[in-house]
């Protein structure tokens, strides 16, 4: 995620939050305010007032916020095609597969099928240090 | 390709292995290597991950080619250290160890001897086989190496990299049919495996030459073709399509007297040919271009592979085959 997802994600957050707050602040002064009028008039009930149009303005924002910041946060889209998923290992390398921080995606683990030319289980390990030796000669 | 130090580093190339060795005391000295097991400071310090074992063992093999052996042996310890010493991938590993610390053959002897050992208490020992058949076939004795790797695959017919290392064995002896047949195995096992396609493509093409098979060549022109298919850009695959119809092309005798072959594919008649090898050029000469030009989504290709390629666009009849 990206601080800027992380940011709209919080923000919103914090608006749900106060909206909730505001919520119950609201229903906490309608039961204060009911209980005690109760206390002064017998049976004449004051009309309960509907939550404040803003505090339903406010949820429904937040709401969208939360999620416009979760959306943004999403790793990028990958090639379904097969054959356009190996095209792009084969062209981009490890360059094509970077995900919103510029490291390469913990998944990515290039061609799968090179092992079967590299063969790990197999690896000759003289030879493989006879051609270093070689090559640090060469250099 | 992968650099990092989570994915073997047997294809690496030798200063991204120098690389990883000469970070191999940091990360050594980051950590003390030990795992504990109680409870509260499992709570505390951060998890063990399977990737801090990956890096180690690729780390030890990365430091076993370049030459640190006291980092690898410090590897091993710890590896040790966590999976105890009857875990077969550390038998192996050990192995590996003490074959690349070997200096004359009555050493190497005595580390097979050990392996023999080994394999009379567990005869299905998978990784020690396959030391087995290294060390066999780096001692210079193949034909007892290839038997090894037949009794390995009777065992595990599905083991994919085995039929690959069989396939490279009888390649390396020059028994093509044997080669072939053995690729065709690992194309069962893994059918989308686009670089095996090449490979197979390669051997064909190699093959056909040798005995001037024009069957041969029409089956290299399809497994390329296939590799294609599977592998948008594919270099290998356009280079040997390139190679296979420029043969075909140059021999249209040859071509058309086994058209009526009986093994063998049929060879596609000049007109396809001709079509198939001008977009090939085409394709080749973008990939070249554009990674020369150093265009960024363009740019994974391997340098030699591409320096290869300009010589083939360049000449155009001089061809060495790898």
């Amino acid at each position: 995620m990206t601080w800027i997802s992380n940011l709209t994600t919080a923000f919103g957050l914090l608006l749900l939050a106060d909206s909730c707050y505001s919520a119950y602040e609201h229903s906490a002064l309608q039961t204060h305010r009911a209980a005690s009028l109760s206390s002064l008039a017998a049976s004449h009930n004051a009309p309960t007032s509907t939550l404040p149009i803003d505090i339903t303005i406010e949820t429904i924002f937040a709401t969208l916020t939360i999620c416009l910041g979760i959306v943004l946060g999403t790793s990028n889209l990958r090639p379904i095609q097969w054959r356009v998923w190996a095209g792009k290992i084969e062209r981009e390398g490890e360059a094509g597969f970077l995900n919103s921080s510029g490291e390469v995606e913990k998944d990515y683990i290039g061609n799968p099928f090179r092992l079967l030319e590299s063969r790990p289980g197999f690896v000759d390990i003289r030879k493989q240090r006879k051609e270093f030796a070689e090559w640090v000669k060469n250099k | 390709m992968s650099s990092s130090l989570l994915h073997p580093p047997g294809h690496l190339s030798p200063a991204t292995a120098l690389q990883h060795s000469q970070q191999a005391p940091s990360i050594l000295n980051k950590s003390t290597g030990a795992i504990s097991t109680s409870l509260f400071q499992s709570l505390l310090a951060a998890p063990e991950t399977p990737e801090l074992w990956i890096t180690y063992e690729n780390l030890l093999l990365s430091c076993l080619r370049t030459g640190d052996d006291e980092s690898a042996h410090r590897c091993l310890g710890r590896l040790v250290n966590r999976f105890g010493n009857d875990n077969e991938r550390i038998m192996a590993l050990k192995g590996i160890l003490k074959e690349a610390g070997a200096s004359d053959a009555a050493t190497l002897d005595v580390i097979l001897e050990e392996y023999e050992q080994i394999l009379q208490d567990n005869p299905t020992n998978i990784p020690i086989l396959k030391r087995r058949v290294v060390l066999l076939r780096s001692m210079g004795r193949i034909s007892e190496s290839v038997s090894a790797l037949i009794s390995l695959l009777d065992i595990s017919p599905t083991d994919a990299e085995a039929w690959a290392e069989l396939a490279d064995l009888y390649f390396s002896q020059g028994l093509y049919s044997q080669a072939i047949f053995a690729l065709e195995e690992v194309l069962v096992l893994q059918p989308n495996a686009w670089n095996i396609h090449a490979r197979l493509g390669e051997i064909l093409f190699v093959a056909a030459k040798a005995s001037g098979n024009a069957g041969q060549l029409a089956e290299a022109l399809k497994r390329f073709s296939r590799s294609i298919e599977l592998c948008d850009s594919y270099l290998r695959g356009y280079y040997g399509l390139k190679l296979t119809t420029k043969q075909l092309l140059s021999d249209p005798q040859k071509a058309l007297s086994n058209r009526t072959a009986s093994e063998g594919f049929v060879v596609p008649d000049s007109a396809t040919l001709s079509k198939l090898d001008e977009m090939a050029t085409e394709k080749l000469a973008e990939i070249v271009r554009r990674n020369s030009a150093g265009e960024k989504g363009w740019q994974g290709y391997d340098e030699a592979e591409i320096k290869a390629t300009r010589e083939l666009l360049e000449n155009g009849s001089n061809v060495i085959i790898r």
